[in-house]
């Protein structure tokens, strides 16, 4: 089904993350996944390199989640490959989603739990444990400002602090890469903002891939973009490039596009 | 190992942070109660009828060797208890992984490097650890009544195993249909309805041949049962109840690869 696979580039790579490291690169080869007679995502090439800040782009249901998905192995391909640090997350999943720290659109929590109880959950499922997990979880309640809920139950958290808790446990074992999709989705403006300064605040420490159809978001956060329509990909380049033209929402319906760089 | 921790923590702290598992406790513990009072009341009242219709006293040669502690009131009770379970465990296990599909929490738990065979070993763990807990609380108070009307402790420890195998072997099924939704409810009513049918197959002797419902009668739950509260060991009846939970879980398994699969 899928497309021959080239054979990893490094074999020290299969090892956990080295430390220190700014991130992993992705590379993509006419990656496709269909469910039935529908085509999610179509042949998709693009690679993007350690540490750098990618923004994939594209209206509601034009293929991004379904991108995510394939990347963190939830999804087995359809056609084509992909590698994150040269694993097959087909073939070695649990390897590529050490790696990997993944905030969906929807933060995937607990209610019943407490913050501090979910961030230890989260910790315990990444390996973490004793003094480790624990100095892992006061870091993450630190870093995404979460001392002051730490106690109180998630299904009582307004969504801005769903989302920080979401954040806090994609990054609680430091991955190579970040993926967040829509991740100021449903925020009030001032949600919006913390969530995107605490997305700036992780640049560099990570390569970071962000899911949006925000333009402004996109602008702010990411370098290099690609613009997905129909599971298709439509453009890729440099984010403001792409998204500086007159009509840039031409790009996610279709109509005239101006100044946009072939994928 | 620390995932799988993790998970057993996770997975009680969510059990009992839902009211579900207090009823399911108070549920079973007050049918015991309720089952071993009545039938308590009805050797008492044939103990009377016996002793003053023969004038001869509660210590008369006249009552029957049948009208025991043993054959009236603990045996019924320990069968109608087995039947009764049919009903409290398919709403403990409903929940236990479609409210994972249905919250998109499966997708949490499977892209964070824990295998599935990790997540379906700590989710059948915890079930069959309430599943003991229940038989525990609902048993030791017939149980200790009856301790002291000659019954053995070895035949009481081989009812409880009997009770509690009987009582995995139900939540083994339901934890195959809670994979198989994300509607609890449907979990739910599968379960009792597959749960009823697996309990005794009497029913295939009236349309099939002796041989064939022979067949069945090996499959049916009661059987091997029945053989436990009879005092009967017997290292088949464990293979069975093993390869019961064995086939669940591999199928609970493949249920959680397929969807990687079919999306």
């Amino acid at each position: 089904m899928a497309q021959a696979e080239p054979p990893p580039r490094d074999p020290s790579l299969a090892g956990p993350p080295k430390s220190g490291s700014p991130g992993v690169r992705i590379e993509t080869q006419g990656l496709g996944r269909r469910f039935g007679p529908h085509v999610a995502l179509e042949s998709l090439s693009l690679s993007v390199e350690p540490g750098e800040s990618f923004g994939l782009l594209g209206a509601n249901g034009a293929g991004k989640t379904t991108f995510i998905r394939l990347l963190t192995g939830f999804l087995l391909p359809s056609s084509g490959w992909v590698r994150v640090d040269g694993l097959s997350p087909s073939d070695r999943a649990r390897q590529v989603q050490a790696r990997i720290g993944y905030v969906p659109e929807t933060p995937r929590l607990y209610p019943e739990l407490r913050v501090r109880a979910f961030l230890g959950f989260a910790a315990g499922l990444r390996g973490l444990s004793g003094g480790s997990r624990r100095q892992a979880v006061s870091e993450a309640l630190t870093r995404f400002r979460l001392e002051s809920v730490e106690g109180r139950l998630i299904g009582h958290l307004s969504k801005g602090y769903r989302q920080r808790v979401s954040l806090a446990q994609a990054f609680m074992h430091g991955p190579g890469l970040l993926i967040v999709d829509e991740p100021t989705s449903g925020l009030d403006p001032l949600q919006r903002e913390e969530i995107r300064e605490v997305l700036a605040g992780l640049a560099g420490r990570c390569t970071l891939l962000l899911c949006t159809h925000d333009l402004d978001e996109a602008r702010r956060l990411t370098s290099r973009s690609a613009v997905l329509r129909r599971g298709a990909l439509v453009a890729l380049g440099e984010t403001a490039a792409l998204l500086g033209g007159a009509n840039p929402l031409a790009l996610f319906h279709g109509g005239e596009v101006e100044e946009v760089a072939s994928p | 190992m620390t995932a799988f921790r993790a998970l057993v923590r996770k997975e009680c702290a969510v059990l009992f942070a839902s009211p579900i598992a207090y009823a399911v406790l108070t549920t079973v513990t007050v049918l015991t109660s309720i089952l071993f009072f009545e039938h308590l009341r009805l050797y008492n009242q044939q103990l009377f009828l016996y002793a003053s219709s023969n004038m001869g006293g509660f210590d008369s040669d006249t009552i029957p060797d049948y009208i025991n502690l043993r054959d009236t009131v603990f045996y019924p009770v320990m069968e109608q208890l087995g039947l009764t379970l049919l009903l409290p465990i398919p709403l403990l296990t409903m929940r236990v992984f479609a409210r994972e599909r249905a919250h998109g929490t499966d997708e949490l738990l499977l892209t964070s490097g824990v295998s599935p065979a990790t997540v379906v070993a700590a989710k059948f763990a915890v079930t069959y650890g309430f599943v003991l807990l229940m038989m525990a609380v609902s048993f030791v108070y017939p149980a200790g009544a009856i301790a002291q009307g000659g019954l053995g402790l070895s035949h009481l420890l081989s009812v409880f195993i009997g009770l509690s195998l009987l009582g995995m072997g139900i939540a083994s099924i339901g934890l195959v249909c809670s994979a198989l939704t994300q509607s609890q409810i449907l979990a739910a009513a599968t379960t009792v309805g597959l749960a009823y049918l697996f309990y005794d197959f009497g029913w295939a002797h009236t349309f099939l041949g002796p041989e064939a419902a022979g067949l069945f009668d090996a499959l049916a739950l009661h059987d091997h049962f029945a053989r436990f509260a009879e005092g009967v060991v017997s290292l088949a009846d464990f293979a069975y109840f093993a390869a019961l939970a064995v086939a669940a879980a591999g199928l609970v398994r493949s249920a959680l690869e397929w969807r990687r699969l079919s999306g």
